[in-house]
């Protein structure tokens, strides 16, 4: 797993690549409180290369959607495919975050 | 779980009824979770332990076995988790059960967790192009 930050004025885009698993969730936690920190009115999550993800990295995500919607900020995915979108979907997640 | 996509692809090609790669994305997402609460609970608080996955391809059915020493435990008493409420956490099981025909279980020793998923079923979900793999 990988993940970058690029900050704009109301917008932060948080890329994901790879695996987001039970492994690489508890590494990218502590990006997600850099991020909340920052109290952005918008976080998109690019998952367009993000290969793979499981229960933990859901869990990762979600946490984020929650805690920047508790803040007044919300959380867009874009580019959420393949494997990936079989599982939000599965969690009903696809309505949550508007995608597929 | 390489080795298990690439069983899934070939096992699934040419199914009328199940694009290859839903059916890929279904099971890898079932046995990753099951390897996962295999690990992190069957073995809580171990150093070590062994995890056998067995995979074997029927005729129109797979079915995977995980097999563990570790604690066992009883799957009717997970609940599933309450979705509307965005759970961050225990819907490993539910993943399971979701992208499974049958799940079963047997207390051990050896724990064995058995997964059967039949390409005559209908993707549950649907499912659209992978994402490039990484460079």
């Amino acid at each position: 797993m990988k993940s970058t930050i690029q900050r704009d004025t109301d917008v932060t885009t948080l890329r994901i690549e790879g695996e987001l698993d039970a492994l690489s969730a508890p590494i990218l936690r502590p990006t997600i409180d850099t991020i909340i920190g920052d109290n952005p009115k918008l976080v998109v999550v690019d998952v367009s290369a993000l290969r793979m993800i499981d229960s933990s990295g859901v869990g990762a995500i979600v946490s984020l959607y929650k805690r920047l919607r508790a803040s007044g900020g919300s959380v867009r995915l874009d580019g959420l495919g393949g494997q990936p979108l079989a599982v939000f979907r599965v969690l009903k997640l696809d309505r949550v975050f508007n995608v597929g | 779980m390489r080795v298990v996509s690439a069983s899934c692809k070939v096992f699934a090609t040419g199914s009328v009824r199940m694009a290859p790669q839903a059916f890929q994305d279904e099971v890898v997402s079932a046995l990753g979770e099951a390897f996962n609460n295999t690990v992190i609970h069957a073995y809580r608080g171990r150093d070590d332990g062994r995890v056998t996955i067995e995979i074997e391809p029927r005729t129109d059915v797979l079915e995977i076995r995980v097999i563990d020493d570790g604690t066992s435990f009883d799957p009717a008493s997970i609940p599933d988790p309450v979705l509307g409420d965005l759970p961050e956490s225990g819907m490993g099981l539910f993943i399971i059960r979701s992208f499974m025909d049958e799940v079963l279980y047997r207390s051990g020793p050896p724990n064995v967790l058995l997964l059967r998923k039949s390409l005559l079923t209908p993707p549950l979900l649907g499912s659209t192009p992978a994402p490039p793999a990484d460079r």
